[in-house]
């Protein structure tokens, strides 16, 4: 259905450009790009996710859940009586492609948020464009924080978040001695010195660091040098195919789960899957989420997506949790700022985003339990629990934090500064906007 | 730099001769077919992800064991290669650089065509209990599954070399790569000579897929990490056998000694510009041919 | 000479007024900014396209890693632009502080002045051509050697980016937060001032390619596409020619390179990215490497067809695109531009059997085996 419209859209506008028949074509000021919802219209949200190429692994999975989190947000009403209406875009892992369809998204289609990207570089190719047209987005997985923009919200773990229990957990249970490795690039390295922190407090000892190029399937030079050093445990951040590959390396080079666990931020429910049952088993995920949680609003969740026509794939993990969250975030903030103004047609994107500090999911709706977006930095507070894998690919929960754990983006760097609402403020007091 | 101990010394050796063949099976379609047709196959990645793929599938849904699936690989594959060869790379032959277009189209179409099928999340293939241990000699330390894959390349080498040095086949081989029209006058079909070949190579490919499956991942997009690899090794082998042998053997103790000493991605960064330097100075690669001109 | 249209020296320069002035009516009836962005980005790829004919088509140099200038010039318009949003009591980009940096790298103090930013933007990548293009060519590399030898350039600086992340911000690549500023005016990348920008000096570089190719210069290069053993045998430095002919194509590239990070402010890894070489390629090879008008069509084809079909068939696009690819390459070997040259002259001219006056069917592309 939307398809075709959005066809007719582009065809009329190709027409259009064709016929050059001026009169079609006023000159549009600048300010009115940013007016986006109207009065009995749907709601119309971006999708940018890649559906092929290498990011298609775990970014398709966020689209259908996406998918589901919308049809069920408009079976149950929509937002005040709107319906929102996804826009799917498929971003072919380029980087090029997530940039000019962000623009598309946001100057053509006039969306009124973004949901988007699992790598930080996607992230980066399209903030300038989200943040010249002070558009929103939602981005939907961890990431590394060190970043201060007023036009994004985030609901998944930072890196000062991530970690915090995984290694003391480790430490006490293992002990002492821990090897990192990371794929290498910029989120396994930041993730890495938080993690030195908590090891450093745990008195731990870090034996080694090693970072393997993206998408590398040759791990037996890092594990010579595990093999040589002897950690009690791995921290690893190794991402996406290489960590499939990875964990299939370990167990055929003969290192033993038992001795030498492998304590991860990434291998989720799909990795485990794709990796045989018998490779992932005893190794360690920290996340705020696993399939196997055994509280009412998960099991619902669990059951009602596997058998929607958005569960093809069967199984729910974390980042697709996060994600889901993302659409009630973005309902309650739409709902908060038609609160404030009372008209839908005065509601902007950033006014969504500034009233969106302090919103809550509760553990009715959402399957982590209650989370909530920070007032200043915008991501989100919430419970980091630690799963250990059993022989069915499913993780157990063998630790839940007993608070929930602020996210800070700035929290190895304070003298960059403090990240607020409306920029970061800087040691000197002086406030700047849109760090990234 | 840190102090470096003799153990580690030989265990990086040892390794980078399993890198080295890993490299080299990964390369061997490719040499083959560069080699005799002249073909530069964009799609050789795609041939290995064929062929991990085909043991997904034969081994999901049809439960043949894993060493099976691998000679099934190099039939299905090769199939698939003779198909490609006849339905579009035969009518290309004299314009080698636009066989590297047409191959581009061809990865595109088996590559998304893979994906359609089977979707994009990544498969399991799985492997006899043995080749998840490995076998400990002293401080020398190395799993089963290497081993098995330098012995399988092994075995593959010498077969290849039997059949190009010491069959009929071989020796029609030879004689139209040397001069194409001469072997014809000889009553040799070159025809058929280019559409055995590219199948052979094709099949290799899909072999090398099958292994890749277990020491990696079954995805749509494998082939892409090894297919400037591969075709690294052809071009310093100068797409000759012996060359790519020599070359990947240099190529992989060269990376496990890097990668001891530094990071792997610094490692692979001197690798590329040794690669550089090396051609500037052997253009034709290790042990190229004189090749008559025209 | 046949009296084939398409090889009419006055046809062509009118073909070519043609589409440059239609291009130019652009902006007086579309001010939507997201049309005149992605038309201008059209315009860089175009550029590429273009560089690639000429190194291409016209030198027989394969070249698959026109990203290594594309890519290097990019990274020195984001060192420019990113250093306009800094200031001297926080001369720090962001990422570096994140990266443990407490001064600013001395390979960024230039950066400061943004004339000699751009300038450093152009300069290094076509020095790197001039020298890797003369070490090459001067050990009488060639054919597919080339390509192999260029692609592992561009994979040995991918990699090195990556890797030198306090510098470059590794994977994550650099988002200058601001839009170029420069002659005291602000380019905003959805303005027609951008697409003026880009269209004006696609413009200049078509022309000099074009005068290029129909100068001496230009057909020697021609002849030793075609068969550089006998150039050399007459005479002609061949390694001096391919480095030149190189060297100018790496140049447009990096024009293009500065332009596209004026467009999008961001750059990564990705735009040293083998399969964006290689998609660069593809345009000249569709559109017909052999037409420099050709190549920018093939690239405004492709791109466009991405952009505005690639989410009808979300799931068949590239096995569509992949079949066109198949199709034109089997029967269409110099593209669309040769389709239409063969058109024009069956049109012309009833003789059964054409002379080809451009190359020996033998012989496109590549040198003799």
């Amino acid at each position: 259905m939307d398809i075709t419209r959005r066809r007719i859209l582009k065809g009329s506008t190709l027409a259009a450009a064709a016929v050059a028949a001026p009169h079609l074509w006023l000159p549009t000021s600048r300010e009115a790009w940013g007016a986006t919802l109207k009065k009995g219209e749907p709601i119309k949200v971006g999708l940018l996710f890649s559906l092929t190429g290498q990011l298609a692994v775990p970014e398709e999975d966020s689209t259908l859940v996406m998918q589901y989190a919308i049809e069920e947000i408009n079976k149950n009403g929509g937002i005040a009586g709107h319906e929102i209406k996804p826009i799917i875009i498929d971003a072919k892992s380029d980087f090029n492609v997530y940039s000019e369809k962000a623009k598309e998204l946001i100057l053509r289609e006039k969306v009124i948020a973004l949901f988007g990207c699992y790598t930080s570089a996607s992230r980066k190719a399209i903030l300038p464009i989200v943040m010249q047209q002070n558009n929103l987005l939602y981005y939907p997985t961890c990431y590394e924080g060190a970043e201060c923009t007023q036009n994004t919200i985030c609901t998944g773990p930072l890196a000062n978040q991530h970690s915090k229990d995984l290694i003391p957990f480790m430490v006490k249970n293992f002990g002492k001695k821990c090897f990192f490795v990371g794929s290498n690039y910029v989120w396994p390295k930041e993730s890495n010195k938080n993690a030195k922190i908590w090891l450093q407090n745990a008195g731990g000892e870090l034996l080694g660091e090693e970072y393997i190029p993206l998408g590398s399937s040759e791990f037996g030079p890092v594990l010579n040098k595990i093999r040589d050093a002897k950690p009690n445990f791995i921290f690893s951040t190794v991402v996406g195919a290489s960590d499939i590959a990875f964990h299939k390396q370990f167990k055929q080079e003969g290192f033993k789960v038992d001795s030498m666990p492998i304590a991860s931020l990434t291998t989720g429910e799909i990795e485990t899957k794709a990796m045989g049952a018998d490779v992932g088993a005893g190794h360690f995920l920290s996340a705020p989420y696993f399939q196997t949680l055994e509280n009412p609003t998960n099991v619902k969740f669990v059951e009602n997506f596997l058998k929607s026509k958005y569960g093809k794939n069967g199984s729910t993990h974390y980042n697709m949790e996060e994600t889901y969250l993302s659409a009630y975030v973005f309902k309650y903030g739409l709902e908060k700022a038609l609160k404030k103004t009372g008209n839908i047609e005065e509601v902007t994107s950033r006014m969504i985003r500034d009233v969106s500090g302090g919103i809550r999911v509760e553990d009715d709706i959402s399957p982590e339990g209650l989370i909530w977006i920070d007032g200043d930095n915008f991501n989100t507070w919430l419970k980091p629990k630690i799963g250990q894998c059993q022989a069915d690919g499913s993780f157990k929960t063998v630790y839940q934090a007993a608070e929930h754990v602020a996210p800070d983006p700035y929290s190895i760097y304070p003298n960059s500064g403090k990240c607020t609402a409306d920029g970061l403020v800087a040691p000197d007091g002086k406030a700047r906007k849109n760090v990234i | 730099m840190p102090h470096i101990e003799f153990a580690s010394v030989v265990n990086a050796l040892i390794l980078g001769l399993s890198i080295a063949s890993i490299w080299l099976i990964a390369a061997i379609g490719l040499t083959i077919i560069y080699g005799t047709v002249g073909v530069i196959n964009m799609a050789h990645g795609e041939f290995l992800m064929l062929g991990a793929y085909t043991s997904y599938v034969l081994q999901s849904f049809f439960g043949l064991p894993f060493l099976l699936c691998i000679p099934a690989s190099f039939i299905v594959v090769g199939a698939i290669g003779l198909v490609i060869e006849r339905g579009l790379i035969r009518y290309l032959y004299h314009r080698p650089l636009d066989t590297l277009l047409a191959t581009w189209g061809v990865s595109l179409v088996l590559m998304q065509g893979v994906r359609i099928l089977f979707g994009s999340d990544p498969k399991y293939v799985s492997v006899p209990e043995i080749f998840q241990s490995n076998v400990e000699i002293g401080f020398v330390s190395l799993s089963v599954f290497r081993i098995f894959v330098f012995g399988f390349t092994a075995a593959v080498v010498a077969g290849t070399v039997y059949l190009f040095y010491r069959t009929r086949f071989g020796m029609q081989v030879r004689a139209v790569m040397q001069n194409k029209e001469m072997a014809a006058s000889f009553g040799i079909n070159a025809d058929r000579v280019y559409m055995t070949t590219f199948a052979i190579g094709a099949g290799l490919a899909g072999m090398a897929g099958c292994l890749f499956g277990v020491l990696a991942i079954v995805l749509p997009t494998m082939g892409t990490a090894y297919v400037v690899q591969a075709f690294l090794v052809v071009v310093v082998g100068g797409g000759t056998l012996l060359g790519s042998v020599a070359a990947s053997g240099l190529t992989g103790e060269l990376h496990s000694i890097f990668a001891m000493v530094s990071n792997d991605t610094f490692a692979r960064f001197l690798l590329y510009v040794l690669i550089v330097v090396f051609l500037r100075f052997r253009p034709r690669g290790l042990f190229a041919v004189a090749k008559a001109r025209r | 000479m046949t009296n084939n249209l398409f090889h009419n020296r006055t046809a062509q320069w009118a073909v070519y007024a043609a589409f440059f002035l239609g291009l130019a009516a652009i902006p007086t009836f579309v001010s939507d900014g997201f049309l005149l962005n992605q038309f201008a980005t059209y315009g860089v790829y175009a550029m590429l396209a273009l560089s690639i004919s000429l190194s291409w088509g016209f030198g027989g140099i394969l070249n698959l890693g026109q990203g290594i200038a594309f890519g290097l010039a990019a990274y020195g318009m984001a060192m420019t632009m990113q250093m306009q949003s800094q200031d001297a009591s926080n001369p720090l980009p962001p990422f570096m502080a994140n990266n443990s940096l407490e001064h600013l790298p001395f390979f960024w103090e230039p950066f400061w002045n943004t004339g000699f930013g751009i300038f450093l933007a152009l300069f290094v990548p076509t020095l790197f051509y001039v020298i890797f293009g003369s070490l090459m060519f001067r050990a009488r590399v060639s054919g597919p050697f080339i390509a192999i030898m260029t692609l592992a350039m561009l994979s040995a600086l991918n990699t090195l980016i990556l890797d030198m992340q306090p510098y470059t911000n590794g994977v994550n690549g650099i988002s200058p937060p601001a839009a170029l500023q420069i002659f005291g005016t602000e380019i905003d990348p959805y303005s027609s001032k951008a697409y003026w920008t880009v269209l004006i000096l696609l413009i200049l570089t078509t022309v000099a390619s074009k005068l290029l190719t129909h100068s001496k210069f230009g057909l020697v290069v021609q002849a030793l596409r075609g068969d550089p053993e006998r150039v050399r045998f007459l005479g002609y430095n061949v390694a001096l020619y391919e480095t030149v002919i190189y060297t100018i194509s790496g140049l447009i590239a990096a024009i293009a390179g500065c332009l596209w990070v004026m467009l999008v402010q961001y750059v990564s890894p990705a735009q040293l990215d083998v399969t964006f070489s290689i998609t660069m390629v593809i345009w000249a090879g569709i559109g017909g490497r052999l037409s420099l008008l050709g190549a920018i069509l093939g690239a405004l084809m492709i791109q466009g067809g991405q952009s505005y079909l690639g989410d009808q068939f979300l799931n068949t696009w590239l096995l569509l695109l992949g079949g066109f690819f198949i199709l034109v390459v089997r029967f269409l070997p110099r593209g669309l531009a040769g389709l239409l040259e063969k058109i024009l002259g069956m049109a012309a001219s009833r003789q059964p059997r054409q002379p080809d006056p451009i190359a020996p069917p033998h012989a496109v592309g590549a040198p003799a085996k």
